[in-house]
């Protein structure tokens, strides 16, 4: 038996340790559309429950948009249910290249290429555009994908401090000499919710002839006045040579991601793109739902606009509560305990009120910045978030941490 | 040495310069260097001593103080 009790054993100590360290994970069954209301099912088989959703990337409220929906019928009829190909033998559509020219035009950029998925899209860029001799200089809160993606790269890769500009002049200045330098960030951080200092990382990359990539997948939609992204918000719409950018988070929810930038660069990746070349094409449905969703964001900014004024009463509720977040401009908002076993306290306590926001803790964040993230969405009426936030305090009175500080937090025993 | 290597790691990787650490102080596993941000101290270690360190060498379990670290320098 190739697959003996020595093998088994050895992925269940794994399993093991990872239950042990509190880091198991568990899924919760969704009964329902995605939206602000959603009926979850947790643990599997016990009874619904109605929950609140605050931790969905689903932020402009499209995911189960009856449009968006219809789009999704209309183009089974269309274009079919799926290609059976990859792109450049027979799984290119007069709709896939449609949506490409439709991206191109909103993010503001020469080109763009479509992946099964802004991971895959990661993936590739690095790999293809650069080689040994360059190098790649990354902000150290990038996203996991952008990390598996930079391993494939022959290229050589250095850090700098999150969002310390300082200290990326200093990076800049220590590999000078090399062929090609690339800054690579995150548009919107994931964790932490703040937004890329791209107007200063344009100016550093000018001086250094550096490339710029920028992965604004939590940006994408809303971010920027009529929601192009970071570039738009940091005022350097044209400037950017590189942007990916996910189709799963606010603009629509399904999956499917994109490269877009300079000519070259994606003409590059049509060739030698190995997501590209070597996975199936997106599926027509995700390719005219997409368009649906950029008809509908370049025909009113007022989804966006709701977004915003969601979070920033949201923000401006919770610190004037007594809560410390991280400030900031996206519609993500941590809540911070410092403490993990606060926060997991907290977060079931708020599961059980009616409230689906999830705790992160070291070692997904770092040590001592214990949180609970929530995410708005132009899905949330005022109802929604003044039961969330009647929740939030009432749990945080039972606590006893509002108003406290985090030396004051960090004494709390549980 | 040591000293070197732990004013380089302050100026490097803390966000405030006056956290105390030392030759003993889990770095990786503690949460103040994450573990894919290990390329920084290769390179500064080639410099500084002249010592190419295997990728392979430098893992977070092997590379997590500072006392490890020198340890696995003196082998190259
Ligand atoms: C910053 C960032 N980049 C890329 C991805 C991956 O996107 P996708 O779900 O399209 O693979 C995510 C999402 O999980 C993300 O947050």
């Amino acid at each position: 038996m190739a697959y003996s009790q020595k093998v088994k054993n050895s992925y269940l100590e794994t399993l093991q340790t990872i239950k042990d360290n509190g880091l198991f994970k568990s899924e919760r069954l969704i009964c329902d559309v995605q939206g602000a209301d959603i009926e979850v099912e947790f643990p599997v088989g016990s009874a619904h429950k109605q929950l609140i959703n605050m931790c969905s990337n689903n932020y402009l409220g499209l995911s189960s948009h009856p449009e968006i929906v219809k789009a999704a019928h209309e183009a089974l009829d269309y274009r079919g249910y799926g290609l059976s190909s990859v792109r450049f033998i027979c799984g290119t559509q007069d709709i896939h290249k449609e949506l490409e020219k439709r991206l191109s035009a909103f993010l503001g950029v020469d080109d763009t290429i479509l992946f099964s998925s802004c991971f895959d899209a990661n993936g590739a860029v690095f790999e293809t555009l650069l080689d040994e001799n360059d190098i790649m200089i990354s902000d150290r809160l990038v996203h996991a994908s952008i990390i598996d993606g930079m391993r494939l790269a022959k290229a050589e890769h250095d850090t700098y401090k999150h969002s310390d500009m300082a200290h990326l002049r200093k990076k800049l200045e220590q590999y000078q000499d090399r062929p090609r330098k690339i800054i690579i960030t995150d548009g919107v951080f994931s964790m932490d919710g703040d937004i890329a200092k791209l107007d200063e990382i344009v100016a550093l990359a000018e001086e250094f002839d550096a490339m710029v990539f920028v992965d604004d997948s939590h940006a994408s939609g809303f971010i920027g006045k009529t929601g192009r992204g970071v570039h738009e918000l940091c005022g350097v719409m044209d400037k950017i040579d590189i942007i990916t950018t996910t189709f799963g988070k606010a603009l629509g929810g399904a999956s499917g991601g994109c490269v877009s930038g300079r000519q070259e660069l994606i003409d590059l990746l049509r060739q030698r793109g190995r997501p590209y070349l070597f996975s199936n094409t997106l599926a027509p449905t995700i390719t005219m739902a997409t368009m649906k969703v950029l008809d509908i964001l370049e025909a009113s900014t007022e989804r966006r606009d709701k977004l915003e004024r969601n979070m920033k009463w949201w923000r401006t509720a919770l610190t004037e509560a007594g809560f410390i977040i991280v400030k900031g401009d996206s519609p993500i908002v941590p809540v911070m305990f410092y403490d993990a076993k606060l926060a997991q306290a907290f977060s079931k306590d708020l599961y059980d009120e009616g409230v689906y926001a999830v705790g992160f803790f070291f070692p997904v964040v770092a040590q001592g910045q214990a949180r609970i993230r929530t995410q708005l969405s132009a899905a949330h009426e005022m109802s929604h978030l003044e039961k969330a936030l009647e929740v939030f305090v009432k749990i945080g009175k039972k606590y006893d941490i509002l108003g406290k500080s985090k030396e004051e937090l960090l004494q709390i025993k549980l | 040495m040591e000293e070197k290597l732990l004013d380089f790691i302050r100026d490097e990787f803390l966000d405030d310069p006056d956290t105390e650490i030392d030759v003993d102080t889990k770095l990786i596993s503690g949460g103040m260097i994450d573990s894919f941000s290990l390329v920084s101290l290769q390179t500064f270690i080639a410099k500084e001593f002249g010592k190419k360190i295997p990728a392979p060498r430098i893992t977070a379990a092997s590379f997590d103080t500072v006392r490890q670290m020198v340890e696995i320098i003196n082998q190259f």
